[in-house]
């Protein structure tokens, strides 16, 4: 029999449905890869032992004809989205024993979907990195090279799914965490617009910048995951009330209106000859495909990173204050008294990552210094959203690298400064609120590159179709 | 920006975390590196800019505010640290 696990979504989808083969034996073929796989990878957190129960279900369900649109199929979720009565750990130490009094929007929209539950996967903490190593359950390994890190924060989706450990992973990202880790493991992974997908559940690091998203092996894959987990929820007062259209239809469909965008003054200013000779190319490949392009400049996109670490460290610091050790979550041993409580249940609790931007955010919100760096990081924030809407009234999309580099080695990157350089070119997207996606566009020394389409408001069925049209010219998503 | 112990004192203090003594160069150094990054900001004039606190206008769904009779408490309290007969127990606070 053929190892199940290589085959596509849409392939899953049609397998199952036709009874080629069950549920049960899908995700077996997913639970024992983990077994072995996950000791040396370390990409999941915890596994759900209901898996085969849920799958038998999914099975006598496909057998009924009472079927969800993905039944049956075994997917990863990033352990920042809460699951009633199971643990949810962010990453932290401050959430090692939080078990969930209630689902996330995007959980509860995948399980009616018909899909299983194989496990939670881990992450940088809080989301707050962008390599996976600042995991409190210890960093994730890189399939592709197991001496380097898979990217972050949501280093363990992608690494789960690069490694066919789930047939899809769901993600988070706020500055690049779902792009990053999909161009280092040689994946697809979409984030939609600023509040297409619900943030109920989904544990907040940045509330004006998160947003969920998928990892897939290819953009088709993606836009069937990213179809059942958007649309409108009453529950986030930040949820966009229109519905969402049927992603993989758009992704799908003759579109030869493309015209893209090449931002010139971030392309000419690529430091890796490698990263731009890779982008220049793939230029090419869409062009040949009859995608048209069009140079454009995004002004102020170079204050990007300075205005991203004003505003996402000003808003985790306010949303991580609710982690006192009273409520849920760690508390220290023997508090001398309230204040003693505080602080050491979150010095304690915290790794130094999040203490740092707590901190940060801490310094910038605070009295006298306020104007200076967070209404200032406002106001530059609203001059790149401009950018981005002048740019769209001439394009339809915007390409440019995924990531400077490639993926680097574990303990390879001391300075905060340069870490935080990894964002770069993801940072822009979630500033303005925008769609973007990262798809495998090559290899330097064996190790992948991603190319990133960033789309206009609510047009993720534009990249994905471009995305689409991009891999079905190339093989880069199945190498 | 310098960041001098005082400051790093009191942010630790607003935020609630207490620091070692002994990360406290460390910390201050990096700490100094990222802001030297922000103040990058500052190379651009916005005057007359609106700050942006949002990227989409017209989310914010509000809902009628309705009294709930859903109380859940012994579900929200089943991961609470310390909790006796319904109250969150904290070290004493008033004398």
């Amino acid at each position: 029999m053929t190892d199940l696990t290589n085959l596509s979504l849409e392939d899953q989808i049609e397998g199952l449905s036709l009874k080629r083969f069950s549920s049960v034996e899908l995700t077996n073929s997913y639970l024992k890869k983990i077994e072995k796989q996950n000791k040396v990878l370390n990409c999941f957190i915890s596994i759900n032992e209901n898996a085969l129960d849920e799958a038998k279900k999914s099975d006598l369900k496909i057998a009924k004809n009472d079927k969800g649109i993905m039944e049956g199929i075994p997917v990863a979720h990033k352990d920042i989205f809460c699951i009633k009565d199971q643990v949810t750990t962010c990453g932290s130490k401050m959430l090692e024993n939080f078990v969930s009094p209630y689902s996330s929007t995007v959980y509860e929209k995948l399980f009616n979907s018909g899909t299983i539950n194989l496990g939670k996967t881990n992450m940088d903490e809080f989301a707050m990195g962008s390599s996976n190593e600042t995991s409190f359950f210890g960093n994730v390994l890189n399939p592709i090279d197991p001496e380097r890190v898979p990217g972050g924060s949501s280093g363990g989706s992608a690494s789960a799914v690069a490694a066919k450990l789930c047939s899809f992973a769901t993600g988070t990202d706020t500055g690049g965490s779902i792009r990053q880790p999909a161009a280092f493991c040689g994946i697809t992974g979409i984030k939609p617009t600023y509040g297409r997908v619900s943030r109920w559940g989904m544990i907040a690091f940045a509330s004006s910048l998160d947003q969920g998203g998928i990892f897939a092996r290819s953009a088709l894959d993606a836009s069937i995951a990213l179809e059942s987990i958007s649309g409108f929820d009453e529950k986030d007062s930040t949820s966009i009330n229109k519905k969402a259209p049927s992603f993989y239809n758009e992704a799908k469909r003759d579109d030869d209106n493309h015209v893209v965008g090449i931002p010139k003054n971030i392309i000419e200013n690529i430091k890796d000859a490698k990263v731009k000779t890779n982008f220049y190319e793939s230029v090419k490949i869409l062009e040949k495909a009859g995608v048209s392009f069009k140079e454009i400049d995004l002004s102020n996109i170079e204050y990007s990173l300075p205005v991203y670490y004003v505003i996402a460290p000003a808003e985790c610091s306010a949303n991580l204050s609710r982690y006192d050790g009273v409520r849920f979550g760690y508390r220290c041993e023997n508090p001398k008294d309230l204040e003693d409580l505080y602080e050491r249940s979150r010095a304690e609790g915290f790794g130094d990552e999040v203490k740092k931007r707590i901190l940060i955010g801490t310094y910038c919100l605070s009295a006298g210094y306020y104007d200076a760096y967070y209404i200032k990081a406002q106001k530059i924030r609203n001059l790149i959203k401009e950018s981005f809407v002048n740019a769209f009234k001439d394009v339809s999309s915007i390409m440019m690298p995924t990531c400077a580099n490639v993926s680097f080695k574990l303990n390879s990157i001391q300075n905060p400064v340069e870490m935080y350089e990894q964002d770069i070119y993801t940072i822009p997207a979630n500033l303005a609120g925008l769609p973007a996606i990262s798809i495998p566009s090559g290899k330097i020394n064996d190790l992948p590159l991603g190319i990133q389409f960033i789309g206009n408001y609510l047009n993720e069925g534009n990249i994905l179709n471009l995305s689409n049209k991009f891999q079905q010219n190339t093989n880069f998503h199945n190498e | 920006m310098k960041i001098s112990e005082e400051i790093l004192d009191n942010i630790s203090s607003l935020s609630k975390i207490k620091i070692d003594e002994k990360i406290k160069p460390k910390l201050i150094s990096d700490l100094e590196s990222i802001l030297e990054m922000v103040e990058e900001m500052n190379k651009i004039d916005t005057s007359n800019i609106e700050p942006m606190s949002h990227p989409i206008d017209e989310a914010k769904n509000l809902r009628e505010d309705i009294a709930a009779k859903e109380i859940k408490r012994d579900d929200y309290q089943k991961s609470a640290p310390l909790i006796d007969d319904g109250f969150y127990l904290t070290p004493k606070v008033i004398e």
